[in-house]
């Protein structure tokens, strides 16, 4: 016997909204929606980056992957960043920071989590928490 | 005040309170509180419950307890999820757990200095906007990891 998907089986997660900073429920494939809260566009893909990249604003609900090979100026909000490559700016994410062993970060912190490996480089103001949530 | 293990050879107890400088050079484990200067090149724990007030010189520290002030580790500094820290962090290698609450300046990396920062491009170039449905279609905007 076959169960039709009803609609709560449908593949939603929660997100935290980089704009108002408020829980929003979206497709688990959706790359980008409209806020509920603020109607602010939201955007939700994964990037990864392996070249030089300075813009004034970098802002995603997914996860960001700073390459060897990449080097980020801007300030970022993202769902989560590992960094293997350098990146300047100020950073607030809702998950995890890792900075990898290769990995160079000047600027300013706030996530709830944080690895340093060895090796890496990480200078700046940091703040780590569960109340560092951007509010 | 002494402990018989090798490790952590000076414990301060948790109904203890002191005030001043420390210094030694093998382990010191905290479980009260303290209010001072600590330096060492051994490791310093700070256990739950613990309260440390004040600037902290050692090989390596470990906080599971409330600490205020500055810390500089030779070798690592480890946060774990009842640590609560507030201050100026130098160290060559730091591990926050999940649930730690960690405020203050972190210099991590080689001696605790940043590297050079020669190689890094001024940001002289012409602002970019957001990657649009439009620009992301053609360079140099990052790739988008497809799920």
């Amino acid at each position: 016997m076959i169960s039709l998907p009803t609609k709560l089986d449908a593949a939603v997660k929660w997100v935290t909204c980089t704009h108002c900073e408020r829980p929003t429920e979206v497709a688990v494939r959706a790359m980008s929606v409209f806020c509920p809260h603020c109607k602010k566009r939201l955007i939700l893909e994964d990037f990864k980056i392996n070249s030089y990249y300075a813009v004034r604003e970098f802002s995603t609900c997914g996860d960001v992957v700073v390459e060897k090979k990449g080097h980020v100026v801007a300030p970022i909000k993202a769902g989560s960043l590992t960094v293997m490559g350098k990146v300047q700016g100020r950073v607030t994410a809702c998950g995890q920071v890792r900075i990898k062993k290769s990995g160079w970060f000047k600027g300013e912190l706030e996530a709830p989590c944080l690895l340093v490996e060895c090796g890496a480089v990480l200078d700046g103001f940091v703040r780590i928490g569960p109340s560092a949530r951007p509010n | 005040m002494a402990d018989s293990s090798n490790e952590f050879p000076t414990t301060l107890g948790a109904d203890a309170v002191f005030k001043g400088q420390l210094q030694f050079e093998k382990g010191v484990k905290l479980l009260g509180k303290f209010d001072g200067e600590i330096s060492s090149e051994g490791q310093l724990v700070v256990a739950d419950g613990a309260t440390l007030t004040g600037d902290v010189k050692a090989g390596s520290v470990r906080v599971d307890g409330q600490v205020k002030g500055n810390l500089h580790a030779t070798s690592k500094v480890q946060l774990s999820a009842s640590a609560r820290l507030e201050g100026d962090v130098q160290t060559q290698r730091l591990e926050v757990a999940e649930g730690a609450v960690l405020v203050g300046r972190c210099v991590v990396g080689v001696n605790g200095q940043s590297r050079p920062t020669t190689d890094v491009r001024s940001v002289s170039r012409p602002a970019e906007t957001i990657p649009t449905a439009k620009s992301r279609l053609s360079e140099p905007a990052p790739a988008a990891i497809k799920k």
